[in-house]
């Protein structure tokens, strides 16, 4: 016990900072433990407050044992947690706090045992209140500032001296006491909250920068896969695939497999971990068959290459890769060299990874089944050559033939074009002139059909010829134009098809002097929807068909193409 | 003798029909038609016995024509058509006899020799024939054209024939008063008079019990004391 008179205050305020240290080592240490996450925000849940209040109890109670006793009284850092309790939990939380650590140090006794109990009570009650006033003002970003938090145990200390001054007696000996310690536990207590919430702060910063390394990493990864496995899930995309996992996590190395074969490796031991080699890792059959993430870390579950006895990997981590229904069809594994271990932010990432390859991998079978359904269109369009046509083309032969044989040589010679045009397209591509002479045929039977009531202008540029389009786009818009059209016409009609280039694009409009069309699903016949819907599909919805019409003048239908002049794959 | 009338708007086929006819003597073509409307006023001008009416034409189709002829002059109907599923199952429940283009010359004969023994279906069971009809086909000057009924003030007859007259245009049509007043929305209001009702303004009632009616576009019609009732329980005045 020290006697007030050989208390040197510069003393007394070194030691208060030593024992201020110690508490706040302890709490660095405690700011590891998950304990220390509820507090590292303003607590607004039960559990949280609960935790709250237990944490900075006892540092109330360390505060105290800590404490030098002088003459009977204690000088202490109790009131950093019960303001801290009260700042951070709210009136509730630094009330119970400070009764606390005031019934702690009430048992303690000394002369000033009920006027402390009183005091750190309030000192409790002085955070709480600050919390609810900031909070009412909406700045409870303002809780957790280091200066606010001196500033109230600056308020709250002072406030425990002139308590100690009003209960403690006798009076000399609290008067002597006050001033005595007043200044080293104000100042201690002030500087050991700044210091206290400088600790949560820093913590705080330290999980947020994980947290933003860990999402620009996997933002990257995900930027720089966009559309790679869409092409589909095969060596070649794998391997990409497996290059920028490997650059991005700077792992060791990066395996994409399937459920029987190595599809992609990038990193170390690619000398003897080769694509399209069968799986042999019983780890990779462990995640396939349970569906499961397999870790083996090196330690605890060994990594041994089961392809060559040098590999230089030394951990792994397996992921299965899930389709429609969860079901596994291939895997994603990572891996450490022997002398690295698996950085946490990868070992989370891997994860993430696996789902967005196999959403992916998804998306491209999508992206298939429509190019399949696109296939199945054409080949509809192609059977849907119109008997109507048919019986009419050969009707007029027919009368043709009797008047004009030449002419009727013509017609059988347009029409074996036309039919040959129709039924014979390979691919799901034509060029513009392979379009127009399948039109030019359907026309010129059409015109002998029509004798007279039907006039054709088709106007395209020699160097347009060459652009590529789907085929089947151009017969049946001028079909349409015929049968709901120029047909219905009672006086002759006229059809004009032209087509010019606009910067980067190709149109092609297909005009008639009928001004008939009406936007209803029998007028616009099914050909123009489905040729519509096929540009859409293959070039996005800024292409495709437009139909203006003026009534009794003219209906014009604009084909919209990307100019393509090379072959597109598709 | 039969006298026939060929009406298809494809030349190719109606020359095609009229040599195949040709082999025939006792038939004599009396003319041909490239639609609907010039078919009409022909059957009304010409009353042959059979007409071989295309289908598909522009505008109003064969089996909406067959509708619109007066049913006094409706000479046998033979439909030619080169494709349509759905008129050759009605013609085939309706026992209508058609022909499938190109014509095959011994169907032909079968059908003439049908025709020579005078049978009639009746046309009036065939679907689109006894339909609303949405239009009315007209003559203008050198003109053909339809008004849409909505488009219609009032038809009447006069010695020309006929007459059509809409707010800002008007024609002669083949249609007869009896005809338009069971198939459109147009009143009777007097003996040679039909009223679109929806396009009445006023009716000004007069003192011998007749009245007048006034359009939207400000033209008068008279309203004959016979049909003055029959009008107001039309259109609901007491």
């Amino acid at each position: 016990m020290l006697e007030l008179e050989n208390i040197n205050h510069v003393a007394l305020i070194g030691s208060l900072m030593q024992q201020m240290c110690v508490y706040l080592a302890v709490a660095y240490m405690l700011s590891k433990t998950p304990l220390f996450a509820p507090l590292m925000q303003v607590t607004v849940r039960l559990p949280d407050k609960l935790v709250c209040y237990l944490v900075f109890s006892g540092f109330c109670v360390m505060g105290t044992y800590l404490g030098f006793q002088i003459e009977g009284a204690i000088a202490n850092t109790r009131a950093i947690g019960a303001v801290l309790g009260g700042i951070l939990g709210g009136p509730g939380v630094g009330l119970a706090v400070g009764l606390t650590g005031g019934l702690h140090r009430y048992h303690m006794g000394g002369f000033t045992a009920s006027a402390c109990a009183v005091s750190t009570t309030v000192e409790g009650l002085i955070g709480g209140l600050l919390h609810i006033y900031l909070l009412r003002r909406h700045r409870a970003d303002r809780l957790l500032h280091p200066m606010i938090a001196m500033g109230t145990t600056l308020f709250a200390e002072i406030t425990q001296m002139l308590i100690i001054l009003a209960m403690a007696r006798p009076f000399d000996q609290a008067s002597r006491l006050v001033a005595h310690i007043a200044l080293p536990m104000i100042l201690s207590n002030a500087v050991g909250a700044a210091l206290f919430m400088r600790l949560i702060l820093d913590r705080r910063a330290t999980l947020e920068k994980y947290s933003i390394a860990f999402s620009a990493k996997a933002l990257r990864i995900a930027e720089r896969s966009v559309g790679v496995l869409m092409q589909g899930f095969d060596q070649k995309n794998c391997s990409r695939m497996a290059k920028i996992i490997q650059e991005e996590t700077g792992v060791g190395a990066v395996a994409i497999t399937d459920c029987e074969r190595l599809l992609g490796f990038v990193g170390i031991g690619a000398d003897h971990h080769i694509p399209g080699t069968p799986i042999s890792s019983q780890h990779t059959f462990q995640a396939i068959n349970n569906n499961e993430v397999v870790y083996a870390d090196g330690v605890d579950v060994t990594y041994r290459c089961s392809v060559s006895k040098d590999c230089k990997l030394g951990s792994s981590l397996v992921i299965p890769l899930r389709g429609e229904g969860n079901r596994v069809f291939g895997t994603i594994k990572l891996y450490e060299p022997k002398n690295k271990f698996f950085s946490s932010i990868n070992r989370t990432l891997g994860e993430g990874i696996a789902r967005l390859l196999s959403n992916q991998i998804l998306a491209g079978k999508i992206e298939e089944q429509k190019r399949l359904l696109a296939q199945t269109e054409i080949k509809l369009l192609q059977a849907q050559i119109n008997p109507h046509f048919l019986f009419n083309a050969l009707n007029t032969l027919a009368a043709v033939i009797r008047r004009e044989p030449e002419a009727a040589r013509q017609i059988v010679q347009d029409l074996s074009t036309f039919f040959r045009k129709s039924l014979k397209r390979s691919g799901t591509e034509a060029t513009l002139k392979d379009e127009i002479e399948h039109v030019d045929a359907y026309l010129r039977i059409e015109l002998a059909r029509f004798a007279g009531r039907l006039d054709v202008d088709i106007d395209i540029p020699e160097d347009l010829l060459n652009l590529r389009l789907p085929a089947f786009t151009l017969q049946p818009i001028v079909e349409n134009a015929i049968k709901y059209g120029v047909s219905q016409m009672i006086e002759p009609g006229r059809i004009a098809i032209s087509a010019r280039r606009e910067s980067d694009q190709l149109a092609i409009v297909v005009e008639d002097s009928a001004g008939l069309y009406k936007p209803s699903p029998e007028s616009g016949g099914m050909g123009m929807n489905l040729v519509d819907r096929r540009i859409k599909i293959r070039h996005g919805e800024a292409y495709g068909i437009e139909v203006s019409c003026e009534p009794d003048q003219w209906t014009r239908v604009a084909i919209r193409l990307p100019a393509e002049e090379e072959l597109v794959t598709c | 003798m039969l006298t026939a009338l060929i009406i298809d708007d494809e030349a190719p086929s109606r020359d095609e029909l009229k040599a195949l006819l040709g082999a025939f003597p006792d038939v004599e073509v009396l003319g041909e038609c490239a639609n609907a409307i010039e078919g009409l006023s022909a059957i009304h001008r010409l009353r042959p016995d059979i007409v071989f009416l295309d289908i598909q034409m522009p505008r109003i189709s064969g089996l909406e024509m067959v509708g619109m002829i007066d049913p006094g002059a409706l000479p046998r109907i033979v439909f030619v058509t080169a494709y349509d599923e759905h008129a050759l199952k009605a013609f085939e429940e309706h026992a209508v006899d058609y022909l499938l283009k190109p014509v095959d010359p011994q169907r032909l004969e079968k059908t003439l020799e049908w025709l020579r023994s005078g049978a009639c279906p009746s046309f009036r069971q065939l679907p689109g024939v006894t339909e609303m009809l949405p239009r009315i086909p007209c003559c203008g000057r050198n003109r053909i054209f339809l008004i849409p009924i909505s488009d219609v003030e009032y038809v009447h007859t006069d010695i020309s024939g006929v007459q059509v007259v809409g707010a800002d245009k008007q024609g002669m049509t083949e249609l007869t008063l009896k005809l338009l007043q069971e198939r459109t929305p147009l009143i009777r209001c007097h003996r040679q008079y039909l009223v679109n009702p929806d396009r009445i303004h006023e009716i000004l009632l007069q003192e011998n019990g007749a009245a007048e009616i006034l359009t939207h576009s400000g033209k008068k019609i008279p309203v004959s004391r016979r049909h003055l009732r029959e009008l107001k329980d039309r259109l609901l005045i007491a």
